[in-house]
Formats: C-alpha cells, structure tokens, sequence
C-alpha cells in the first residue's frame, strides 16, 4: 500500500493541499462550482502549526491527513461496521451508508485524522482520491513536500523534522 | 486446535478476527443465546428511532461466519463449564470441549427489585429483541418513561423522544449521564433536553408502577408524582453474565477477573469484554468497563493470546461518545473525582454556543476528560492519557481548539513521529 508522507521541511503551509482536497471531495470536482454545492465540500487533510516553543518564535508546518494505521483504532471503536480495512490494500476506508455519526472513530484516532462532516453527518478522512492515481493533495503540493510512496519505499529521513 | 467462543457480540467477533488474521486452521465454534446473527447492540437506539434500518444492525458482512470459517450456533445458552474436562453444556443438551476457551457473554439490564415482573409495556433495552418489543408499544403509547439517566438511558429516551413521544427521564443523582460528565456539561445537555422536550427528574425514583389488566398506564415517584406512561424502560446499569462460572474456580470479583493477556485464573479460558475485569489506565484499578471499544480491544488481545501471539493489553480507559440532541459529546476517564484536592481541572465553557471542555489532571498526568460541542483531535488527548505522558509542557495549551497532533510534535514527543511513519 502506498501512502501519503510531508517532509516537514518542505511544506510552506500554503493550504494548497486542503483547497485541492475539498474539491476532489465535491460533486464537480470544479473549484468555482464546488463552492456552490449545497453541501459544502470540506478537506480531509489539514496544515498544523509544529510550534518549537509555544512562542511562535520558530515553527514548521505539517499537512497531516489518516495514516492507515494497521493496526487502527478507529476500525475497532467503529459501532456500526462503517469503518472497516481494506483487505486487500490495507486501506482504512469509510462507508458513508453505515456511518451513523457517533464520533466513536473521532474519540479513538491518535492523529485527530477522522473529523465530523457536519452537513451530512458523517465522519470523514482521507480516502487517497479513489478517482485518481495520485491523491488530489499531492499533486497540488507546489514544493513536493507532499509525497506519495511505498512503505518500503519510505526511509526515516524523508519524514523526520 | 478447538477454539471454543461464548458470545457473538463486540467481543467474541473481535477475537474470531484477531485469530483469523493468523491461522486459518483452528476450528472455531462460536455460541449465542440470541436467534439473530451478528448485530451491533450500540445501534440499537437507532433502530429503535427509525434513523436505521434493521438490515444496518448487522455490522459485518451476511457471509462473515463463512468467511472466517467459524460455525455459528444460535440459540444455545451454555449453562455449564467443567474446568477440568474442557468441557461447556448447553441448555438443549448439546456439549463441546474445548482446547481454549474464551468467555464473552456480555452483560445484561439491571432490573430494580421495586418492580413487578409481567406487566406489559415494561421494558429494558439490551438485545434485538427487546427493541422489537418496545416498538410494538411505541405504536400505541403516548407517554414513555425511562428510569436511569446514563448512556443506555439517554440513548434511549433520545429514540422515544424521535419516534413521537411524551418522554420523562427519572435519574435518582443530581444529573443524567453522572458517570460520564460533570455538573458544568450536564447544565448545557439538561438545556438542550429540555428544548428537544426531554424532561429531567432528578433526585428522583419510582416507587410505584400503575397498571390495568398487567397494562402498564403510569408510575408514582418518591416524590408522590405521579406520570402517566404506557411505556417505561429500565436503565439502571448492567451486570455482567458470569452465571456459567458460579460453581468453578476461575477467579472473579463483579467481573472475571483477567491479566494483561485477557487470561482468566484457569489458563485455557479467556474473557474478554462486559463480562470481564481488566485494568484500567486512570483510576489504576481492576474494573469492568462495559464499553464497546473495550469489549474490541479485549477481544482481540484474547484472540491473539488464544492462538499464542503474546500480546498484551495496555489496560482500558472508560470512554463515551455520543451525538445528544445535535451536540456532540466525548468523554474519558474520570471526569468529577470524588477527592478532588487530589486533581487539578481546567475547564472552557461557552455555555452559550453549548461549549464545555474540562481536563483532569493529576501529578500533570491526564487522568480525564470531557469534550462536549467541539470534539475534534479528541483522539489526540486520549493518546496522551494512554501514554501518561507527562503534559506540564504544555498544560495551558490543552484546552485550545487547535490543540493537535503538531502541538505533540512541537514539544520534541518523539513517539509520535515514530507513529507517524508507521502504518
Ligand atoms: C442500547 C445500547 C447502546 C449502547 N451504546 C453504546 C455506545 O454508544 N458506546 C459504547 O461504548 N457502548 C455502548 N453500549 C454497550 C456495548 O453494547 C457493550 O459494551 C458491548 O456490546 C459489549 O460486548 P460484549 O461482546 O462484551 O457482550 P454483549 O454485547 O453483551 O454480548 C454477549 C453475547 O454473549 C451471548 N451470551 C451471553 N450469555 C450466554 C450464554 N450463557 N450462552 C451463550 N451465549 C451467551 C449473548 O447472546 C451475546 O451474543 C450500548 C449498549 C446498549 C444495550
């Protein structure tokens, strides 16, 4: 299974990964016309602030989305079967269909990955764009910060600070 | 080897997973007293409310038994245990031994002593079954009454409430989900009951139940109230079933007592699960945690510890969520201590946009929480009570909306990197 690393010293916060994020999760995948749908379409990754010293005085930025934990705790808190691991891929995937919006995967995700969707009342999480070979957030990503790789492809120093 | 499961319900179906991602040889038998197949208590509530359908109880696929080559046997209530011989007979006769043994069965309602048996329209929320029931007096019934406030309790006056009716809720503490939350959340959920027209009695029990021809047509409180209802459901809490271990020697206090491997005091049986005592991370004390997630996690450890994978258990922490009234609630550990000079909170309230945050800490250890309105990173709090990580560092920042994983990462906690590129 491949999945989604940032080197931290390479993201400049930019949010361009969000932005393209929501729109791959809209029904026109068209900035201008996502911006219009009735549900607000909303990201499944997010920038955070790597605060050195509570000061602000030097920080870096992480985009952060789920990591596809193997072991994933969102899957075993999960009451209603919506939330399962892909076999085959290794993928935590969301079924909108039995999501009942408990939060329980909210309550259990160490990374704060799984968030609400408020207008349809489901949680939701990085999917790695179904639609796409490469996820929508990566290939966005104006520095490359944002990789897409292969767990053994991985090596510390591409996601150590 | 013969891998005997009692129970197929959060626990036993965590294990029979755990045990199938590494051997697919054992045999498995797995028993349930219950008709149905596979279903998800929790949802319960939601198919009681109609916001689910009865097929969305099932929380694994029609063919799972198939699939994880596990015989299911429906309807049999093991009634007893023979330690020695590894040996479990069941009400209708039919026997099994065992090589490995792993108690699952739950907990069931607690039932007042101060109330008759037989009377229509008395009921309690526990299985599928039950749910049937209260639906068909939900047809007629105007008025319900539910007698406990905690999570079962105000799940299901939430689903009453749904379905249309009148609905009173009677806790004898001071607030409804007092387990849970402190008197800071409850003032905010007691508010948004109150709009949604859920009435709260507190400090307050039944005394009395009123009925025509065993029809139940109202209850009388100790406070001389009397309500008319056709319906009322008992909430007062649950109790482990651990009826089939009476007359053995496997250890147990309320619940079965189990080690870090889920191991009961007899080395082939396990218990996993309501039915079971595990240690618990915030209070550092054996107790029964009747909790889905801690019924998952258990099973699994036992699961794996079955067929040999030494894995142990970290140990559980209470942990509630629920969507009450469209806010969304999430809880932790201990959330109003008893000695409370012993602890340090720090509380956020908004009561006005129904906000309310509070951490407990002790010696700068996370030992509780409650998150009601904004619950978003909950998970990344719970990391830092399940690791008791030491939070000095940060302590004023913890109540921050934008309190998140980066924060962990800022403060040079270099296990969560090491988490981060894991998967
Ligand atoms: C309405 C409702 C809502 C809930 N909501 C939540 C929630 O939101 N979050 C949460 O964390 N928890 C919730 N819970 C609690 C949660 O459902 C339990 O903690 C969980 O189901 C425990 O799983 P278990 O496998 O230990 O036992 P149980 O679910 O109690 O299952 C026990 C199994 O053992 C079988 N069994 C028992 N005795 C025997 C016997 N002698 N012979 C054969 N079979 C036997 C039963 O048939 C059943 O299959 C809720 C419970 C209810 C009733």
């Amino acid at each position: 299974m491949k999945q989604i690393f940032c080197h931290i010293e390479k993201c400049l916060g930019c949010k361009s990964c969000e932005l393209a994020c929501a729109v791959e999760h809209s029904l026109s995948k068209q900035l201008v016309a996502a911006m219009r749908e009735p549900v607000v379409p909303k990201q499944r990754i997010r920038v955070e602030l790597i605060d050195e010293h509570g000061t602000l005085s030097r920080y870096r930025t992480l985009a952060l989305q789920c990591r596809h934990c193997g072991n994933a705790l969102c899957v075993q808190a999960c009451i209603s079967g919506g939330i399962r691991k892909d076999e085959d891929s290794g993928e935590v995937r969301i079924n909108p269909e039995k999501c009942v919006g408990c939060w329980s995967c909210v309550m259990v995700c160490p990374f704060g990955a799984l968030v609400r969707h408020e207008g349809i009342h489901r949680a939701m999480k990085c999917d790695h764009c179904p639609d796409r070979e490469t996820p929508a957030c990566v290939d966005a990503c104006p520095t490359k910060a944002l990789v897409y790789l292969e767990k053994d492809g991985v090596r510390t120093r591409d996601v150590v600070l | 080897m013969n891998i005997l499961i009692i129970g197929n319900s959060a626990a036993g179906t965590a294990a029979v997973e755990a045990i199938r991602t590494r051997d697919r040889q054992s045999s498995i038998v797995q028993l349930t007293d219950e008709l149905h197949p596979l279903y998800s208590r929790c949802l319960l509530s939601y198919y009681l409310a109609g916001t689910i359908s009865r097929e969305r109880l099932q929380y694994r696929e029609m063919d799972f038994h198939e699939r994880m080559r596990v015989q299911l046997h429906t309807g049999k209530r093991a009634v007893e245990l023979d330690t020695n011989r590894q040996h479990v007979v069941c009400d209708d006769g039919s026997d099994y031994l065992f090589d490995k043994l792993l108690i699952a069965t739950g907990s069931s309602a607690k039932l007042p002593g101060n109330i008759p048996a037989g009377i229509q329209g008395v009921c309690v929320l526990r299985t599928l079954d039950d749910v049937e029931t209260i639906r068909e007096h939900v047809r007629y019934a105007r008025c319900a009454v539910v007698l406990g406030g905690g999570l079962i309790g105000m799940k299901a006056a939430c689903a009453l409430r749904e379905c249309g009716l009148e609905t009173k809720v009677v806790v004898r503490s001071k607030r409804v989900l007092s387990q849970m939350i402190d008197d800071g959340a409850s003032q905010i959920i007691g508010r948004r009951l109150l709009e949604n027209r859920i009435e709260v009695l507190t400090e307050t029990d039944i005394s009395e139940i009123r009925s025509q021809d065993h029809r139940l047509v109202g209850v009388e409180t100790d406070q001389g109230q009397v309500i008319p209802c056709e319906l009322l459901i008992l909430a007062k809490g649950v109790h482990p079933n651990t009826e089939l271990i009476q007359d053995t020697d496997i250890r147990k206090r309320q619940g079965i007592e189990t080690d870090p491997y889920m191991q009961t005091s007899h080395e082939n049986i396990f218990a996993a699960g309501d039915v079971a005592e595990a240690f618990d991370i915030t209070t550092e004390e054996h107790a029964i945690n009747a909790l889905w997630t801690c019924a998952v996690q258990q099973g699994r450890i036992a699961g794996l510890n079955i067929i040999g994978e030494q894995e142990a258990y970290d140990g559980a922490v209470g942990m509630n969520s629920l969507d009450i009234c469209n806010s969304p609630l999430i809880s932790y550990g201990i959330t109003s201590p008893k000695d409370g000079s012993r602890y340090q909170m720090l509380v956020y309230e908004q009561p006005a946009n129904n906000v309310y945050k509070k951490i407990v800490l002790k010696d700068h250890r996370i030992k509780g929480i409650i998150l009601l309105g904004r619950i978003d990173n909950a998970g990344v709090l719970l990391s830092l009570i399940q690791r008791k990580a030491d939070v000095s560092a940060f302590e004023h920042e913890l109540l921050d909306d934008r309190f998140n994983f980066a924060k962990l990462v800022g403060y040079g906690d270099a296990s969560v990197l090491e988490q981060y590129r894991q998967w």
